[in-house]
């Protein structure tokens, strides 16, 4: 082997990590290109938050012509025919990817790290309004030598300065030259109590639980609830959140029991508003909290209650960031008086009492179809600029 | 002191050569190289030391990285077919093992100088691969990545579409011509009618293509619209594509073969102390360990069958010299020694037919083989997650045929085209009767042909119900 074409070998070395960067680079912009349809990608949402999540990436396979149908594939052990050895789907693990080996392809699945992602979708959502007047609260001091001043004790004397001072006055009498050191010359430098400000930001989840609020409904409160949290915790330093159910009755739960839930019985928003209220105050003022308030819910409010809901609305809004008010309603759902048909379906009472409010940190929004998902993070969190 | 474990080393490795050589192979020189894990995992990732870049090899690589097995030998083991072969060592392995897999490469290096059908392999691949590799960075440099990119995944698409009876190097098809052709008339023709004229002119090379083309990207580098650099880049892919398809088809019969080999050398090796003995069997085992429930080993399949073989050809003999002795009388003449038949298998066969003739009965029930595959519905529907897997067969043609169909046609669709006419150009699906097409990749893959022809592809192939239907694409523009 001429030794030349060795070294040319080895200067060809690295490709490999180049290629395998160009390669992230292509998963990055197909997730990007595709972000629309993966914001509510249940492999994404179910996730337990751990650091990388497989994403089924159906935009990066590489074409070719190939079988619809599974192949036959070669086992070895014990076993009758007809006997199940496992499912499709469950990502057995290849061996070294011999044809006809595994049952059936799999779609590509990228992995990527939360915060990648999260990332992405914030560029993509541009939260602005997050940086309006963020309240701050005091975490810790520091002592910072910052500041120079004319007067201060000589240890602390800022020799450089000094120079630059004398400096300047004597060019100002026409002779740029550091001579006769004056006391007007000396500067000293001084500290600062500096306070590091971190924001913290409270995130309250009201969901109705009754009846009629399925899983999939639920599903879309959930998806939400998921891409809220991460994106405050990109932005701010400590989120806490706090779940409230509610159907007649509102209470505190815990989160893995939050979207488990559900009762029967009507419908009163006002419980759900007014627990929030107290809660709020006592554990999350507004001196040193952001809160964020979102309520899910799918149907009429008892009629009698749209008048409380609204004066405790107004007064949430005072004491939060932004209520957001989000009703689910499916094209094809049947009203409580009957089939409502293929129309857009009539805003519920409660919707058009808030509405009545006008503040522009009360945001209300109706989703018609999980799809919608990433249009309603926008009108939450951009409402200026939000696709309408 | 290190130079001198060093030398030992490679003294070791010298003794193998020669019992090698002793014990009948026949083998290209092998250079060696120690190198540490991540140039093993490049070269595994792109096949040979130095290849165009392209994502999906950084794809592959990626993924080695993270999760680190490299194959099912746990001893990691690279060869290239090339006149020096050029094997790697991997740095971190302790000496037997890259003792073991010194053995073992020599077997692959006898296999790829001897098998037939690699007789017409590029045996200057890794030089060729550089220039290859070379002149599409220029032309990354001069168009930019992502254009190239683009035709290289068109190319990856098409370049399993092979015709290897006819090979690399293809003249064009014949240029239409007249010709002139004599015609002989028959015997008492002149008494009916007119006369036909004694000369008549013909038109050849009329239709193109005039046979069923299969090598797709040579019928596009040849009659496309593309330009220079386009069409360079695309018979690169194609060439690297029939280089490594010999490897495609004799991938069980070489591990086997190798697998073979190292046991036996290692069997013979005088210099080997016992607390190594012990440390290769260990190793040895874990290479020709039968593997997963849903995966077999071919090192294990092929290594099996080999001394089944051998075995047996052993018993022909011995039965024949024993009835020779008696005098008794014979069924033919006398068989090979089983050694001698397994040089001659290695030497005319492919995985096709080494599982068709030489995967027995017995071997399917001792090494408990089985055919399995999803409970699906419609053949042509794509099995959905949580479909149950179950076992098919354990009978001999169920086995032979689910480890043979995957080696079809290099493991795709046998694709030709028909018909280049004015309003397009026309492909066949020629196994649709038995197999049935993925329709997303199937458009996909049809609208990066028309992406290079500049006119509608269409493919005939069969709809779901088993009717003759066509699918088409558009160039977009």
């Amino acid at each position: 082997m001429p030794k030349q074409s060795m070294d040319q070998a080895w200067d060809m070395r690295g490709r490999g990590l180049k290629d395998s960067l160009r390669h992230d680079q292509r998963v990055k912009e197909a997730i990007k290109k595709n972000l629309r349809e993966l914001i509510g990608e249940e492999a994404i949402i179910t996730s337990d938050g751990t650091k990388r999540i497989k994403i089924p990436l159906r935009y990066l396979d590489q074409y070719r012509f190939k079988y619809g149908q599974p192949q036959q594939g070669i086992g070895q052990g014990q076993g009758q025919p007809g006997d199940v050895l496992g499912n499709t789907g469950q990502g057995n693990t290849s061996g070294d990817g011999q044809p006809g080996d595994q049952p059936g392809e799999h779609t590509y699945e990228a992995e990527v790290p939360l915060e990648d992602l999260v990332e992405m979708m914030l560029k993509d959502l541009a939260l602005p309004w997050l940086e309006e007047k963020p309240m701050r609260h005091v975490i810790a001091e520091h002592l910072r030598f910052k500041d120079i001043r004319r007067k201060g004790a000589i240890s602390r004397l800022a020799k450089k300065r000094t120079l630059l001072e004398n400096l300047k006055r004597n060019a100002a009498r026409g002779d740029a030259h550091v001579r006769d050191l004056h006391d007007d010359d000396l500067r000293f430098y001084t500290w600062d109590i500096e306070q590091e400000l971190h924001s913290n930001a409270a995130v309250y989840m009201l969901m109705d639980v009754s009846g009629s609020m399925t899983t999939s409904k639920k599903y879309i409160a959930k998806s939400f609830f998921f891409w809220m949290v991460r994106f405050l915790q990109a932005k701010y330093k400590n989120v806490d959140t706090v779940f409230i159910a509610h159907d007649t009755e509102a209470h505190i739960v815990e989160e893995k029991d939050f979207f488990g839930l559900s009762q029967g019985g009507g419908t009163r928003c006002s419980s759900a508003y007014k627990l929030a209220l107290d809660n709020i105050r006592t554990h999350h003022p507004k001196s040193a909290w952001n809160t964020y308030v979102f309520h899910f819910s799918d149907g009429d409010n008892l009629p009698n209650d749209n008048n409380i809901c609204k004066n405790l609305a107004q007064e949430l809004l005072e004491e939060c960031q932004m209520l957001g008010y989000g009703e689910i309603k499916y094209r094809d759902d049947a009203s409580f008086y009957g089939w409502v048909g293929q129309g857009a379906s009539a805003m519920s009472s409660l919707q058009s009492y808030l509405n009545q409010i006008g503040n522009k940190r009360l945001i209300v929004v109706t989703i018609t179809h999980k799809e919608e998902l990433m249009q309603v993070l926008q009108k939450f969190l951009q409402p200026q600029t939000a696709v309408p | 002191m290190a130079t001198t474990a060093e030398e030992r080393f490679r003294d070791r490795m010298a003794e193998i050569e020669a019992l090698a050589a002793a014990q009948g192979l026949d083998f290209f020189p092998i250079n060696f190289e120690t190198v540490p894990e991540d140039m093993m995992t490049e070269v595994a990732s792109y096949g040979l030391p130095t290849r165009a870049r392209h994502w999906s090899y950084g794809k592959v690589y990626g993924h080695q990285r993270l999760y680190g097995k490299m194959g099912l030998s746990k001893i990691y083991e690279i060869i290239i077919n090339n006149d020096p072969s050029m094997a790697f060592l991997l740095d971190t392995n302790p000496e037997i093992a890259n003792l073991l897999v010194t053995a073992h490469v020599y077997g692959h290096s006898d296999f790829f100088k001897n098998n037939l059908l690699f007789e017409p392999t590029d045996r200057n691949m890794i030089n060729n691969a550089t220039s290859h590799a070379i002149r599409i960075d220029g032309y990354i440099e001069r168009y930019g990545l992502e254009t190239v990119e683009h035709l290289m995944d068109i190319g990856f698409a098409l370049d399993r579409h092979i015709d290897p009876h006819l090979g690399t190097q293809r003249a064009p098809y014949p240029e239409r011509r007249i010709v002139e052709k004599e015609y002989t008339p028959r015997a008492y023709e002149d008494l009916f009618d007119k006369p036909k004229p004694s000369v008549q002119y013909v038109v050849e090379g009329e239709k193109i293509p005039p046979h069923p083309e299969y090598d797709l990207l040579w019928f596009l580098i040849t009659y496309g619209k593309l330009e220079p650099w386009q069409k360079d880049v695309l018979s690169i892919q194609r060439e690297e594509s029939y280089y490594f398809f010999p490897q495609f088809m004799t991938k069980i019969m070489n591990e086997g073969w190798a697998s073979y080999w190292h046991a036996e050398l290692f069997h013979l090796w005088e210099h080997v102390s016992p607390e190594e003995q012990i440390e290769f069997a260990r190793l040895h085992a874990g290479v020709v360990n039968p593997g997963a429930r849903f995966s077999l080993n071919p090192y294990y399949l092929g290594f099996k069958i080999f001394h089944d073989i051998e075995k047996r050809w052993d018993e022909k003999r011995k039965l024949w010299l024993e009835r020779d002795k008696k005098g008794e009388k014979q069924d033919g003449p006398m068989p090979i020694t089983g050694r001698e038949k397994i040089f001659e298998v290695r030497k005319t066969d492919d995985d096709i037919s080494f599982i068709n003739n030489y995967l027995t009965f017995d071997l399917v029930r001792d090494l408990e083989l089985f055919s399995f595959a999803p409970k699906q519905q419609g053949k042509s529907k794509p099995v959905p997650d949580n479909t149950p897997i179950v076992i098919t067969s354990r009978e001999l043609e169920a086995v032979k045929q689910a480890l043979v169909t995957p080696r079809y046609n290099y493991g795709v669709p046998r694709i030709a085209i028909r018909d280049m006419l004015q309003s397009g150009l026309y492909l066949e699906h020629i196994d649709r009767d038995t197999t049935f097409l993925d329709r997303a990749y199937a458009t996909n893959t049809l609208n990066y042909i028309a992406e290079l022809w500049k006119n509608p592809v269409s493919i005939l192939t069969k709809d779901e119900q088993g009717n003759d239907c066509s699918l088409t694409a558009k160039p977009s523009s």
